[in-house]
């Protein structure tokens, strides 16, 4: 019996003394050997030497600190950061993008970086659009990562056997265009212009184009603006060329398949997206692709692209908020901002803005409504549910614009 | 002397009372024992499972968006929650919705692995081989794999399924969009899903079928029954306390099934028009991040699926009591 008590003493020992030790590590690990950032896959990507390069600049200010970089999905980075609010053991910094920042920011997620904004490299001319979306309740929650603006990637060579001199200026030319694309492709499948049917960062610009909008507050109370008469107008008018340009499936978004697959596999004369695009057209295209600037209704007049990009924030549960500023203000430097603007993206701030034809699609932009549950209506897929509706005729462009219009409104009011 | 007596007539009584005593003690400890040896399990249980439905309870009751996350407080609203569910039009509709899934994939997998198991016992050795471990190689295929695999085959671009139906001369299934309304959604899911769910139920139905006596089947034979009658007759009832497991079993799965719809569906297609429960139950809880609103649902989804497979386990003990 004694030697089962002592057994049993010997046992808890151990097992206490397992648990003060990974204990005693957790308490370590706060202490900082190491910063944890969240980055999305798109540097991964397309830009991993900048990231390379912030954090040997970082390291040689903190010797001994390690950066810990993870590349997180657009799709469930948010889910995986909820869980990591609520259990602990989560990132230093996170890139957000600019239409998630509203949410976040009301619920205090994010560390108040106000007082240290000036510190932050061009951060009295960050891009208006980006540094708003980033503002909550007169205080800065994000610094301006970078913002992208949406172009028209094309292979010349096709443009130029169907005998198209000029790069069309017009939403009607562009159709024009697309019929003699049609005429000298017969493969199955081949889209003069690659459209997912439900990507909806292209077709809200039609609706802004004809000066629609999809939301507005009204004294304090969100107002659907989908139902407009000019709503509809340009909602008619994407109904429309999609149907004359594009043979994707009318139900699908714009990365399944990734339309820069579509067009590695010939399938498509032009693809519409951010101008990083060319990354990935595949070593056949590579020397026959260039870019434009989509055209909207009016000739010469540019569609009113979405203006997408990313923050940088730190979290509330950061135990390292000081190193975890220092970081963003290295992964933000001009130095940085000018490696990203090489890649084709558009740099935070308006001193650092060239005029490639990225900067150029920007100068028409738009941006989603900035209300706390904007993202349940991006999440909630009301656009492009009102989209798929449209294309495949399932309901009339008024009946699925004005049930989506209701929707968004209910989902912005919500308390 | 008489003090010596005395003693030893009280040692007497006292071993006479500790004789009497000792058989009840034994007998006590005895009993004890099959309820100290199922403690630890019981406390096991009561942890990974009593816990966790303790907190899905009080986060019910509670008010828990991001910002009572963050704070790790929630606020008690009593039965709010669940008030909301039950006035959400959507809620009920998902639910018949579902209802209806899960009657038409229990329906198949249960048809169709009867089918299977029938067959395997009537075939060859070699193709019994060849089609078990066909079966076997299907269940040992990840969810995920599988619903990656189904998504390339019924892609619109290129799938393999419009290919073939089109090299068929079944139709023009070139750029055949098999997401394109909710129904051909879920014919997809089910599809996979009764895909994924028959090695087991093939499996366990053959061994079912192995305990069905053959001179039975043998006798009903010379008496002139006809092969369905054997079948509805003598199989079937031999095999009723299997399949009863077995549907109950498959009512759980299929009602719950959540990896294969929002995968295959796809993040972006789902919507109102195609949520199944726990479809529902993710977009309302996690999407939203209203955690309390999430709990109720999974406790109203908890209700009804004790509802819809009382009936089968009530049967399943009275089967237990009658074999006993």
């Amino acid at each position: 019996m004694k030697r089962r008590i002592i057994l049993a003493l010997c046992l808890v020992a151990a097992v206490s003394a397992a648990v003060a030790t990974t204990t005693s590590g957790a308490t370590r690990k706060a202490s900082a050997a190491s910063i944890t950032v969240w980055l999305q896959v798109d540097a991964q990507n397309s830009w991993p030497d900048l990231v390379a390069a912030a954090n040997q600049q970082f390291q040689s200010a903190h010797p001994g600190v390690k950066v810990n970089v993870q590349y997180q999905n657009w799709g469930d980075h948010l889910q995986k950061f909820d869980a990591a609010l609520a259990g602990g053991g989560g990132p230093d910094v996170i890139e957000m993008g600019n239409t998630e920042m509203t949410k976040y920011m009301a619920a205090g997620a994010f560390a108040d970086l106000s007082s240290a904004k000036s510190t932050f490299d061009n951060s009295a001319n960050w891009l208006k659009g980006l540094a708003a979306s980033a503002r909550y309740g007169g205080k800065t929650y994000g610094v301006p990562y970078y913002a992208g603006s949406r172009v028209i990637t094309y292979r010349t060579d096709l443009f130029s056997k169907a005998g198209i001199k000029k790069l069309p200026t017009s939403t009607a030319q562009y159709v024009a265009d697309a019929k003699r694309l049609f005429a000298h492709n017969k493969k199955k499948g081949f889209s003069p212009l690659y459209i997912a049917g439900t990507d909806w960062y292209f077709a809200m610009g039609f609706v802004f184009d004809y000066g629609g909008g999809i939301a507005t507050q009204v004294s304090g109370k969100w107002k659907g603006l989908l139902a407009s008469k000019q709503s509809i107008a340009g909602l008619t008018a994407y109904k429309n060329f999609w149907n004359a340009v594009s043979r994707a499936s009318k139900t699908t978004d714009e990365a399944h398949p990734n339309p820069y697959d579509v067009y590695a596999q010939g399938l498509a004369a032009s693809i519409e997206g951010p101008s990083w695009f060319t990354c990935c057209v595949g070593k056949k295209y590579a020397s026959l692709t260039k870019q434009f600037v989509m055209p909207g209704h009016v000739a010469g007049q540019a569609l009113p692209g979405f203006l997408g990009g990313s923050d940088l924030a730190v979290p509330v549960t950061s135990q390292n908020k000081a190193l975890a500023t220092d970081w963003i203000r290295d992964f933000t430097s001009t130095q940085i901002e000018k490696g990203l603007q090489a890649k084709g993206n558009i740099p935070n701030a308006t001193n650092l803005l060239g005029n490639s034809v990225n900067e150029r699609a920007a100068s028409r932009s738009w941006f989603v409504p900035t209300a706390k549950h904007w993202v349940d209506v991006e999440n909630g897929n009301i656009l492009r549910n009102m989209l798929a509706q449209i294309l495949t005729g399932k309901l009339s462009v008024k009946q699925a614009a004005q049930s989506a219009s209701d929707n968004i409104a209910s989902v912005l009011n919500q308390p | 002397m008489s003090d010596g007596s005395q003693t030893a007539a009280a040692a007497g009584t006292l071993l006479a009372t500790s004789r009497r005593r000792r058989p009840s003690l034994a007998r006590a400890a005895r009993a004890g024992v099959p309820y100290a040896l199922i403690a630890p399990v019981a406390a096991v249980i009561g942890a990974v499972l009593g816990y966790p439905v303790y907190w899905l309870v009080r986060l019910s009751t509670e008010q828990y968006g991001l910002f009572e996350l963050i704070q790790h407080k929630g606020i008690p609203v009593g039965l709010r929650n669940f008030r909301s569910v039950l006035h959400d039009q959507v809620f009920w509709h998902t639910l018949l919705r579902t209802v209806v899934f899960t009657a038409v994939n229990v329906a198949l997998t249960m048809v169709l692995g009867m089918a299977i198991a029938l067959l395997l016992a009537r075939v060859r050795t070699p193709v019994r081989v060849l089609l078990s471990s066909g079966l076997v190689l299907v269940w040992s295929m990840p969810v995920v794999v599988a619903v990656q695999v189904w998504y390339w085959m019924t892609n619109f671009e290129n799938g393999v399924l419009n290919y073939a139906l089109t090299k068929l001369h079944v139709g023009n299934y070139m750029q055949h969009d098999w997401y394109a309304s909710t129904t051909s959604q879920l014919a997809m899911v089910t599809s996979l899903i009764v895909w994924g769910a028959l090695p087991f139920v093939v499996i366990t139905l053959y061994a079912g079928l192995a305990q069905v006596p053959g001179d039975l089947l043998e006798a009903a034979e010379v008496d002139g029954a006809r092969s369905w009658m054997i079948f509805r007759d003598i199989t079937l009832p031999i095999l009723r306390p299997i399949i009863l497991i077995l549907t109950s079993l498959s009512i759980i799965w299929d009602f719950g099934v959540f990896t294969q719809p929002y995968l295959l569906i796809g993040q972006s297609r789902i919507g109102p028009a195609n949520y199944l429960m726990s479809v529902y139950l993710f977009e309302e809880g996690y999407f939203k991040s209203d955690f309390g609103r999430g709990a109720a649902i999974s406790i109203l989804m908890l209700a009804i699926v004790a509802v819809l497979s009382v009936v089968y386990v009530r049967r399943m003990v009275r089967i237990g009591e009658a074999t006993a």
